[in-house]
């Protein structure tokens, strides 16, 4: 087991979710429904992000990740304006390669880092839906991207590594003498961290080559287990997805988790949002993995609303089974996203950390 | 007739706070040491904080591989300030249409619509390859078109179906929405004096912008531009003292030393843009171009540093001329960049207005 604290992050609300005297079912269906061309959630939100910042920033979370899709306000500028108005909240940008070149890309990533004291990693993702992929102009086929994302990161790596000049001639991107003046500039980088997502081989090789965490939805330690010792012997650290519900009893947390469940027993919004191996490989089942870890809602919206439930004990030393195995990072959601966090800074995480340092000592 | 609409250049990263002309020249800015590589917040907001006060309705931020990024420039400093706009350049062919729409739509949103675009087609061949665009000056602006024509479509609102040389798009929607308080799409400033650049600016653009000539010169080309419903906006650095001698006197003064000046003419000659290399015509034959514009400036500063010089009287009624031939907009630099903006907004614009409305 490291020594290192586990680092714990959080999902940034979407735009308009965070509004008082929410029940979790409401905040958990404005998050479903934002995909719907009525939702107010296509319009930044400052006033709710930032009081969403504060509450994370109060619990001990350290970054926010801003997912990316058409749906959404754009990630990089978001983290530019949260970025301003927050002091240590760190920001990992969801994007896709495809999009742009990679020296654009680069330059972008670098300006923010520069605009808000490295407070910036990135969350590559290879492609969503192939419609959703067509919409932004890119008709790769899905086998390709994994390819071509390991194109992308391997030009901006190079960047990162050698400023000067970057020569890069590959199937998807051809670059000649690359030279950006504007670098990386964080406090301890010279260059962000990169969390690539997916279940599949690919993305695992992808991480491992190219990226420093491999990001994926959480299943149980000991399913986890093999993949992860394996990344992690690569020098790769593990970061899992889950949606959190922390209540004083279980019976209360499973309350809560009941009543997320649509009214429509074939709601799904998985097909429009992904076709990506992550969503079809992944438990197509509501049942309990275990005691604290419930998969009811996957079916209907996809893995990364795999919820661990309990009571702060129980979820503690749940995290503290994932840190055994050698997972080391996590992004979670709530319902709703600012009093869960606000609760599990208060409940979890000072159990995790008292139970971390006991066993340093 | 509405009023002339006065920009600034945005100076670069560490610029404002530099008081001689000759630093600031653009042989500093592509140095790897120049801190023009970083973003200036502090510098930058003295000087938007400036402009406003000033009466100067948008900044522009120039786009290279030597400067931070635009539109995340324009992100911070539009939250930073509340009047004031942006024009971001950007150059077309370094992202695909739908998130470059997605990144401005979310922009606009954030900064309250203060945001116009500059699009540029291209620069040098080597400053293109680096960002990993290998076409050629003519099909570059070619592919402009086509980036421009999906941007609106985009800003239509309406599901995007395209399917051109250069881009293809099949089902694109994108939810953020451009938001300002008057327009639902921003102002697209084209640049360029190429015909290709012309023709772009006609079917693309909500304005023309090229660099200042003297009005005779300005006046057959600049009427065609409105008489299509287009508006054409001037490039040119103002030098403005109490007499005509003392602005003459400032000019001179900056005329750099040697070094630099071999430099300056080693960018210049590399690059193949249109704008450049008539400007750098235009300088070789003689500096003064009317009584008031001198091109002096141009082998050391490049094209965009034809100036008008003069009193504050003289340099209004020369607005005030470009203004009866159907200019309507001027994107402004001047050395050291607040001073001169100040003097600009104290001397000279009061005076504009007070034609404007005689």
């Amino acid at each position: 087991m490291t020594a290192r604290p586990l680092r714990f992050h959080w999902m940034l609300p979407k735009a308009f979710e965070v509004v008082d005297g929410q029940t979790p079912r409401q905040a958990a269906r404005y998050r479903i429904e934002s995909i719907r061309i009525e939702s107010p959630s296509p319009k930044p939100d400052m006033d709710g992000w930032l009081r969403f910042a504060r509450h994370a920033e109060d619990a001990g979370i350290e970054s926010v990740l801003i997912s990316f899709s058409r749906y959404e306000p754009e990630p990089f500028l978001v983290a530019c304006a949260m970025g301003q108005e927050t002091a240590r909240l760190k920001y990992i940008v969801a994007y896709r390669s495809g999009l742009m070149s990679p020296t654009s890309f680069v330059q972008q990533i670098n300006t923010l880092s520069a605009l808000i004291d490295g407070r910036v990693a990135i969350n590559i993702v290879a492609g969503s839906s192939a419609a959703e992929q067509r919409g932004y102009g890119d008709f790769l086929p899905h086998d390709e991207r994994y390819a071509r994302a390991e194109e992308f990161l391997a030009a901006a790596n190079a960047f990162w590594r050698n400023g000067h000049e970057v020569d890069f001639d590959g199937r998807y991107y051809k670059l000649e003498k690359g030279k950006l003046h504007t670098p990386f500039v964080a406090p301890d980088r010279r260059a962000p961290e990169i969390y690539v997502s997916g279940h599949s081989e690919q993305s695992m090789r992808l991480a491992a080559a190219q990226g420093t965490c491999w990001l994926r939805a959480a299943d149980t330690p000991e399913s986890l287990r093999p993949s992860v010792a394996r990344m992690r012997s690569l020098g790769v650290d593990i970061c899992l997805r889950a949606c959190v519900i922390c209540r004083p009893t279980r019976d209360e947390a499973l309350r809560v988790a009941q009543s997320l469940l649509p009214d429509d027993a074939s709601e799904s919004t998985i097909g429009l949002k992904n076709d990506s191996a992550m969503y079809a490989e992944s438990h197509a089942k509501n049942e309990w993995l275990s005691r604290t870890i419930w998969t009811g809602l996957v079916p209907h919206y996809g893995p990364v609303w795999t919820t661990l439930a309990g009571t702060p004990d129980e979820l503690a030393d749940l995290f503290l089974a994932y840190k055994e195995i050698g997972v080391n990072q996590f992004i979670l959601s709530g319902w709703p996203e600012a009093g869960e966090v606000a609760n599990f800074g208060a409940q979890v995480i000072p159990r995790v950390r008292d139970a971390e340092r006991r066993r340093v000592a | 007739m509405s009023g002339l609409r006065f920009h600034w250049m945005m100076p670069k990263g560490g610029e404002v706070s530099m008081t001689t002309a000759q630093e600031t020249s653009r042989v500093a800015t592509t140095k790897s040491d120049s801190p023009a590589a970083l973003p200036d917040m502090q510098g930058w907001t003295r000087f938007a904080r400036a402009a406003e006060q000033s009466g100067i309705e948008s900044v522009l931020l120039s786009f290279s591989r030597y400067e931070p990024d635009t539109i995340l420039v324009t992100c911070a400093m539009g939250r930073a300030t509340s009047t004031l706009k942006y024009i971001v350049a950007y150059r077309s062919g370094l992202i695909q249409p739908a998130p470059f729409v997605q990144q401005i739509n979310t922009l606009s949103g954030l900064i309250g619509g203060r945001v116009a675009l500059n699009i540029v087609a291209g620069s040098s061949t080597a400053e293109q390859r680096g960002y990993g665009d290998f076409l050629e000056h003519d099909d570059r602006y070619a592919r402009a078109a086509e980036f421009l024509t999906v941007c609106k479509n985009f800003w239509n609102g309406e599901r995007v179906d395209f399917d051109g040389a250069h881009y293809r798009v099949d089902g694109g929607r994108l939810h953020p929405p451009f938001q300002a308080p008057d327009r639902r799409a921003p102002e697209i400033y084209v640049s360029g004096h190429s015909p290709q650049a012309q023709s772009l600016a006609l079917s693309h653009g909500t304005a023309w912008l090229r660099l200042i000539d003297t009005p005779e010169k300005l006046a057959p080309v600049v009427a065609p531009v409105r008489a299509r419903g287009v508006e054409v906006c001037l490039r040119l650095c103002v030098i403005c003292r109490e007499t005509r001698d003392e602005a003459i006197a400032a000019a001179t003064a900056m005329l750099p030393d040697d070094d630099t000046e071999k430099q300056e003419r080693g960018i210049l000659q590399r690059s193949d843009s249109q704008t450049l290399k008539q400007a750098l015509a235009a300088a070789d034959e003689r500096g003064w171009m009317n009584r008031n514009l001198y091109a002096g400036l141009v082998p050391y500063y490049g094209s965009s540093s034809i100036t008008l010089i003069g009193s504050a009287v003289e340099l209004a009624e020369q607005f005030i001329e470009y203004k009866k031939i159907g200019v309507t907009q001027f994107i402004i630099a001047g050395w050291p960049k607040l001073d001169e903006m100040r003097i600009f907004g104290r001397e000279v614009l009061p005076r504009v207005r007070q034609m404007e409305g005689s």
